[in-house]
């Protein structure tokens, strides 16, 4: 019997994204569709994994993670290099000594080393920064400017510190990362206040804010299915592409950082699948660049949506 | 005490003032009002007048040159005369837009909606009857008697009358010749002969009682009931309130309080007792003369006025006694009109869509009409009906008693002294601002808060989220006790010498007030599948509606935006409904079926409320589509500048 293959149509589709300069270069976004579904709607770029950078060594990371970037740890170019060899499509720089509870370091001394970090790799740049919304305004412009010409991508910015920062990727060509809290008019609202200071719509990925699995997915999940209908009904406000901060939730869940035990098994086959699950469940939501922390997750995403994005034989 | 002469050129006009005051107050005395953004603190430098002739003193020199100073330019809020002057003031200096833009915002304010003549065939009413004398072939009684010409002559069916009538019928009848007039009461479908009377004492007219019951205010129109005329009305304040200012608060003295239901029923009967007062001694009548008392109040005000127990209104599934509670007679309630008369209360639909909302949606027509419309009643709690001839659908949703002007650190009601109208300049230097009874302002009532919303952010002081953007450098901004606000008026021209600003909480509040009153609508017209732009008429009633500017009210996303000509204010529409009800039968019918199709949209279930209400944050909102004459937020902006 032939089977007739339902097919939405939409009337719109996302915005994409370019990060990075040269043969590096990173598209993100323009899906004409809902993700993966190719019989119905052009998917010209595919979803893109990340490997996250400390400016300094990690305290929270358990050591079996750690070991894998042993000998760079304390040198974040290095270390991001070591990042690219693992495959990332794009390094993520997370700036926690300049956290006001930690080592304060200034914005000059974050610039400094953002600034020896793009240098050491071609793959775009993510950078983040401490999530203190006023040491992040602070600091944010002061590397988008040591950054000039990159088309990095910084963040995050909230209602409450957007201008600082935006205004710093205006000035130097970045992209800015919007983050609000687990809310799609809020979501809205800030890149309707970020595109009004002029930052081209194309120039916002989405931080939806999300939880690990097991810690709330569900809720990020359909705020990042909810965006991405938006979208392709013609929501420009909401068609910019979305980026998941796995790494940051994935390894702080009592799954990722409970030892071996008998009836929890291993570890670290453990904690990975976890960071993979969060992953490539958030991306058939509709996200579009995951940042993780562990090569081998990232070989499994990576593996995953080439996979997916095989097209349908209907 | 000294004075001095001020002679302003090029207007030729002359003015005196007392030794010591400056040439920005001489200039008011003359009725000019000049530029200042600093409030006379000589930082602005807009208030530039040139001394043609006489000296002055100068308490500071700022924002002048030395040029200038040697031509007799000086800051008028710095300059004064120490004896008679001539000055020019030119035109850069004058606040010449102050005018213009209130008249360009009286633009903005609704019209009235004319009323509509009602067939009088009021709730009480004399019928002057003849009848025919009883013979030995003719032996009816004399009550059948009457009752039968009742309905031959007068189609009156389903009578009844009461002992105290039938023991004076025969009597009365054989005295006046068989020639009555008969005193009738109408209920429903019923008559309640209330007295009978030999002709020619017939009498004074009867009048009746129209009642708002407020929770905040009550209003009384007498009317006389034979020509359906008002005869006087009078309003105050409900004395309840001393229980507390919402009707939440009321409900729990009620149940909370030994004996506090009594005491809220009393407070409310004594404030009606006392405009019945009023009114009857102004036009020498006595309480006898009151025939029939219409009311029309939310559900919890008609619970206490009528001493029914209002504990399930507040509490899940929010379930009142009575929606539709039966008329009882005046004497029971302790009301001062005739012990006899009938009290009816207007039908209401839920806990919070009471009988002044039915009452209104008659005054509005809407029941009748083809088009699609939405009447608004704003006040603490922001009751709405949508609907035509078709269908009605009403919701209640709590804005908040930010437009009352209360919570608001310099809120107040509508009252002599509160700043109504207000624009803010872009850069928010300048304000110019409009008060109710010309008094010197006091504080800001409801439309005024409305303009300040709408014109900081049109002026570019406050962003879309309601937050003061960083680096304004006008001294209207300023860090206060409690974060950051804006100074709307200065304490100097205040009348009571302090500042009058709005702070970054009472924007919060407003916004979330407007938020609320759009959330609910929005919500509303989602129910039955509708877009806001479906709307063909909105009628806004409540006091508060008054003075509402819909321009501004559009351009913060509270009301929709669809075409100013659309909206029309209906007054107390509560009130003029059960005036409307007393004086027609037939209207009164029309209001319980306008209760009795009204389907209620209960907002607290689901979460579509809420999340309309979160989208509504903003100026003006999140889905920009929503308000297309908006767009951009040049709305405000083009509006302040010319």
């Amino acid at each position: 019997m032939p089977v007739t293959i339902a097919k939405e149509r939409w009337s719109s589709k996302c915005l994409e994204t370019v990060l990075g300069t040269g043969s590096k270069q990173v598209k993100v976004g323009g899906d004409c569709t809902l993700p993966f579904l190719h019989f119905e709607g052009e998917i010209p770029n595919p979803p893109v994994a990340a490997l996250e950078v400390l400016d300094a060594p990690p305290q929270e990371w358990p050591d079996f993670l750690s070991a894998l970037y042993e000998g760079v740890l304390g040198d974040p170019a290095a270390w991001a290099k070591k990042c690219v060899e693992y495959g990332a499509d794009l390094v993520a720089l997370r700036l926690t000594r300049i956290h006001p509870d930690g080592e304060n370091a200034s914005p000059e001394e974050a610039a400094r080393v953002a600034a020896s970090v793009a240098e050491a790799v071609d793959v775009p740049l993510i950078v983040l920064g401490c999530g203190v919304e006023e040491k992040d305004a602070a600091v944010l412009p002061e590397v988008a400017s040591a950054l000039s010409g990159k088309n990095c991508l910084l963040g995050c910015a909230t209602q409450e510190n957007y201008k600082s920062i935006v205004a710093g990727c205006i000035a130097n060509g970045h992209a800015v990362i919007a983050s609000s809290p687990l809310d799609i008019n809020l979501a809205k609202q800030l890149n309707i206040l970020i595109t009004e200071m002029n930052l081209e719509p194309e120039r916002i990925v989405i931080d939806p804010s999300i939880g690990a699995l097991g810690y709330g997915i569900e809720y990020a999940y359909s705020i990042i299915e909810r965006m991405r209908t938006g979208a392709l009904m013609g929501d420009r406000m909401l068609a910019m592409p979305v980026i998941l901060l796995v790494g940051q939730e994935a390894w702080k869940t009592k799954e990722a950082r409970t030892p071996d035990a008998p009836d929890w098994g291993e570890q670290k086959k453990r904690a990975i699948l976890w960071e993979v699950m969060t992953a490539t469940g958030l991306i058939h939501a509709g996200g579009h660049i995951a940042v993780v922390r562990h090569p081998e997750s990232l070989r499994h995403i990576k593996g995953h949506i080439a996979q997916m994005m095989q097209p349908q034989r209907y | 005490m000294a004075e001095t002469s001020v002679f302003f050129l090029p207007d030729n006009i002359e003015v005196k003032i007392a030794l010591g005051q400056t040439l920005v107050q001489a200039a008011a005395e003359a009725g000019i009002t000049l530029r200042g953004a600093c409030g006379g603190k000589g930082a602005c430098g807009r208030c530039k007048v040139q001394v043609s002739s006489g000296n002055v003193t100068l308490t500071g020199t700022s924002k002048i040159t030395p040029e200038e100073a040697a031509t007799g330019w000086v800051l008028a809020c710095q300059a004064v005369p120490e004896g008679d002057v001539t000055v020019f003031i030119p035109e850069a200096s004058r606040l010449v837009e102050h005018r213009v833009l209130l008249e360009e915002r009286q633009a903005g304010v609704l019209g009235i909606l004319a009323e509509e003549a009602v067939e009088v065939a009021p709730l009480f009413h004399t019928e002057v009857l003849r009848l025919c004398a009883p013979t030995l072939a003719d032996n009816t009684d004399d009550y059948s008697r009457l009752l039968w010409t009742l309905k031959r002559e007068r189609g009156i069916e389903k009578v009844w009358t009461n002992r105290r009538v039938l023991k004076e019928l025969p009597r009365v009848l054989r005295e006046s010749d068989w020639h009555v007039a008969v005193d009738l009461a109408r209920i429903g479908g019923w008559s309640e002969i209330q007295g009978i009377r030999p002709t020619g004492r017939e009498a004074e007219d009867a009048y009746g009682l129209a009642v708002d019951i407020g929770t905040t205010t009550i209003a009384v129109e007498l009317v006389e009931l034979t020509a359906g005329k008002v005869a006087g009305t009078a309003g105050t304040y409900n004395r309840q309130a001393a229980f507390g200012d919402d009707i939440i608060s009321r409900i729990i003295h009620a149940i909370e309080t030994p004996g506090g239901q009594a005491e809220l029923q009393k407070a409310v009967i004594e404030t009606i007792n006392g405009l019945i007062t009023e009114l009857l001694q102004f036009r020498k009548l006595s309480p006898q003369d009151v025939r029939a008392v219409v009311c029309a109040g939310n559900t919890t005000m008609i619970h206490l006025f009528l001493g029914l127990d209002p504990t399930y209104i507040r509490l899940e599934p929010y379930v009142p006694a009575a929606n539709v509670p039966p008329p009882v007679k005046a004497a029971e309630l302790g009301l001062q009109v005739h012990p006899e008369a009938w009290v009816h209360c207007m039908p209401a639909v839920s806990s919070y869509v009471g009988g002044d909302i039915t009452a209104g949606v008659k005054v509005t027509g809407m029941n009748d009409a083809e088009s699609l419309a939405l009447f608004l009643d704003i006040g603490t709690n922001g009751e709405m009906v949508l609907g035509n001839r078709d269908w009605l659908m009403a919701c209640a949703c709590s804005a908040g008693p930010a437009f009352e002007g209360s919570g608001i650190a310099c809120g107040m009601r509508a009252a002599d002294g509160a700043i109504e109208a207000v624009r803010v300049f872009p850069g928010g230097f300048e304000v110019a601002y409009e008060t109710i009874g010309n008094k010197k302002p006091l504080g800001i009532c409801g439309s005024g808060l409305i303009d300040i919303l709408s014109s900081l952010h049109g002026a570019g002081v406050i962003d879309r989220n309601g937050r003061f953007v960083k680096g304004n450098t006008s001294p209207r901004v300023r860090e206060g006790r409690e974060g950051s606000e804006f100074v709307v008026v200065w304490g100097n021209e205040t009348g009571h010498g302090g500042d009058i600003t709005v702070t970054q909480a009472d924007i919060q509040n407003l916004m979330r007030a407007k938020a609320a009153v759009f959330a609910g609508l929005r919500t509303l017209m989602i129910s039955v599948g509708l877009e806001i732009g479906a709307v063909e008429r909105v009628f806004i009633a409540g006091g508060f509606g008054r003075f509402i500017n819909i321009r501004d009210a559009i351009a913060i996303g509270m009301l929709p935006d669809i075409p100013l000509e659309s909206y029309t204010y209906i007054g107390n529409s509560a009130l003029k409904g059960a005036r409307l009800a007393l004086i027609s039968r037939k209207a009164g019918e029309e209001i319980k079926a306008i209760a009795g199709r009204m389907t209620y949209v209960e907002l607290s279930s689901g979460n579509r409320f809420m999340e309309e209400f979160i989208s509504a944050l903003f100026l003006p909102h999140t889905d920009m589509s929503l308000f297309p004459s908006v767009e951009g937020g040049s709305y405000g902006k083009v509006h302040s500048c010319h």
